[in-house]
């Protein structure tokens, strides 16, 4: 999937490569895995 | 007459603007399809404690937010009470030394939403935080009530909401300070 972007202020711009890999490390996807919260997230 | 009780045509005494509790201390707009929002300069000398109040947008789908300061990563530690609306039971959920905050707020497809009290973010001691959100993903949604501490005593300027799952667009995250 595209990228999705990332803010500072009132900067919007795309992640980059780095910055994604980063977020899918912390667990983001796409859609949610599970409806009801879990631990960390 | 002043403090508490105002007329049209009152002097606005420094000791009147000085018994206000809450002050706006930053707004910022949400973009379009991000992942995250980062508010920086968010927090200063000025205020102890702060209120961030973020209610509005939409997400591309129902999630939960989690919420950082800085760059931190590590050291987060909290817990969590939630119910679904159509749910006769509350559920609980905790950690510690996570990596956010979790289960700060709720992205819905219909509207975001997300309250924080945060605790002495600039100053060199513990932060923390007591969050809540309202879901407002109609009858399957949460309403969730949390809070923790970070264990570190960083001074922090910045805040960062994150998306927990999908993006965010819209709205306005805006930032009070509770006057010292």
């Amino acid at each position: 999937m595209a990228r999705p972007n990332i803010q500072i202020d009132d900067l919007v711009r795309e992640m980059t490569d780095e910055e994604y890999a980063a977020l899918l490390e912390s667990g983001w996807t796409p859609e949610p895995i599970e409806s009801e919260p879990t631990g960390d997230e | 007459m002043g403090y508490p009780v105002f007329a049209l045509g009152d002097k606005w005494e420094p000791t009147d603007a000085n018994a206000v509790g809450l002050w706006l201390v930053k707004t910022q707009t949400v973009g379009s399809a991000v992942s995250s929002v980062s508010v920086t300069s968010a927090f200063s000398s000025n205020y102890d404690n702060y209120r961030v109040v973020y209610d509005g947008g939409t997400s591309s789908t129902d999630a939960a937010f989690t919420v950082q300061l800085g760059s931190t990563a590590t050291g987060y530690h909290y817990s969590i009470v939630y119910q679904q609306y159509n749910a006769a039971t509350p559920l609980g959920v905790g950690a510690t030394n996570t990596t956010s905050w979790p289960n700060a707020g709720r992205q819905s497809t219909v509207r975001n939403s997300l309250v924080l009290d945060i605790f002495a973010p600039y100053l060199s001691t513990y932060s923390g935080i007591r969050y809540a959100g309202v879901d407002y993903a109609a009858t399957s949604g949460f309403i969730i009530t949390g809070g923790g501490m970070l264990n570190n005593t960083t001074s922090y300027t910045d805040l960062k909401i994150n998306a927990g799952s999908g993006t965010i667009s819209g709205g306005t995250v805006r930032v009070y300070g509770y006057r010292n």
